[in-house]
């Protein structure tokens, strides 16, 4: 190792103590992305990069119509490019991003800085669970539907 | 004119041209005496805000200060008699928005001496915006490949002119 590459481990390792609600790093849930373009167009920098292709489903009844389907392929964010403003986020209709407090590993070279979807991903595991309901509030549409799918009848 | 504004918890005061560094030397003996920083933000056609932000140190308080002109007219007096440290900002402001600040004949800070054109108007059209392809450009269920084929109309990136960037 030389000893630059040993100052980058030691950085990596430092547990740096920022806020949770830091804007560090983005991560991606796959699962909730539609591939519908909107942070690629939002996205002041240009920095998002989203490929997908078409498949097209058969249809699940007799009658019924195949659906076509955006499959996603590749999903990279340039973080040499962003600048944190965090308009993708705000903007997916789909809750597919979301902020984690982790910062981005310093590289020696900016391509590093182009996180595929495979690292977006990873980075899930490190965003913090949203802020607590209102107690006097309504349960969250998802849990009404699950709560009346699961319920009596 | 003065007026005074609050909003998001910041008191604004907007201020006419003329009265600019006279303004701002009454809000600096008022307590306001750190300088903070100055910038500028572009109206489009309603001209240039210049924006000022001052800080009192013993009651722990911010004030802007605004004044605007014309986008024909863009120039505003120099606070350099207020605060001379305004100076930087003020050239940093000339050269990204194309303000004069009269009595100040400013140098250019950031920007090479053969750069044209003030890259924080508005109608300043980066040049890696003509460089670099949009990725908006794809439809969902589109890779690169898809680019190629010049089909319909495709979405245009917004803030970038009709043409630019395109190659044959
Ligand atoms: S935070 Fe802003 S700059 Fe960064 S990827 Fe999202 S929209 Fe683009
Ligand atoms: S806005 Fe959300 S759902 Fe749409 S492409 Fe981006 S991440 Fe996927």
């Amino acid at each position: 190792m030389t000893p630059y590459e040993q100052g980058l481990a030691a950085l990596r390792a430092a547990q740096y103590p920022v806020p949770v609600r830091s804007r560090g790093v983005i991560a991606l849930l796959e699962e909730n992305c539609t591939v519908c373009m909107v942070c690629a167009r939002e996205c002041p920098d240009w920095c998002i990069e989203i490929d997908s292709h078409k498949e097209t489903l058969p249809p699940r009844t007799e009658r019924g119509r195949p659906r076509v389907l955006h499959v996603l392929d590749r999903f990279a964010i340039d973080f040499a490019l962003c600048m944190w403003c965090g308009i993708c986020i705000e903007a997916c209709p789909f809750d597919a991003l979301f902020w984690s407090p982790e910062l981005p590993p310093a590289t020696r070279d900016p391509a590093e800085l182009v996180h595929e979807r495979a690292e977006l991903r990873a980075w899930l595991a490190t965003v913090p669970a949203p802020p607590a309901l209102d107690p006097a509030a309504a349960p969250a549409k998802e849990q009404q539907d699950a709560d009346r799918r699961s319920g009596p009848g | 004119m003065t007026a005074a504004t609050t909003a998001y918890g910041v008191v604004t005061v907007d201020v006419d041209r003329a009265e600019w560094p006279r303004a701002v030397t009454q809000a600096r003996d008022e307590g306001f005496a750190f300088f903070d920083l100055l910038t500028a933000v572009d109206r489009e056609g309603d001209g240039f805000d210049v924006v000022l932000r001052l800080w009192d140190p013993r009651r722990r308080t911010g004030l802007v200060l605004r004044t605007r002109c014309p986008r024909d007219d863009a120039r505003v007096p120099t606070l350099l008699g207020v605060f001379a440290g305004a100076g930087w900002h003020e050239r940093a402001t000339a050269e990204l928005f194309g303000i004069a600040f009269e009595g100040h004949v400013t140098t250019p800070l950031l920007l090479p001496a053969s750069f044209e054109g003030h890259p924080l108007r508005k109608e300043f059209v980066l040049a890696a915006r003509v460089a670099k392809r949009w990725p908006g450009a794809k439809e969902p269920g589109e890779s690169d490949a898809d680019l190629a084929t010049p089909s319909r109309r495709r979405p245009q990136p917004p803030g970038v002119p009709p043409g630019w960037g395109e190659r044959s």
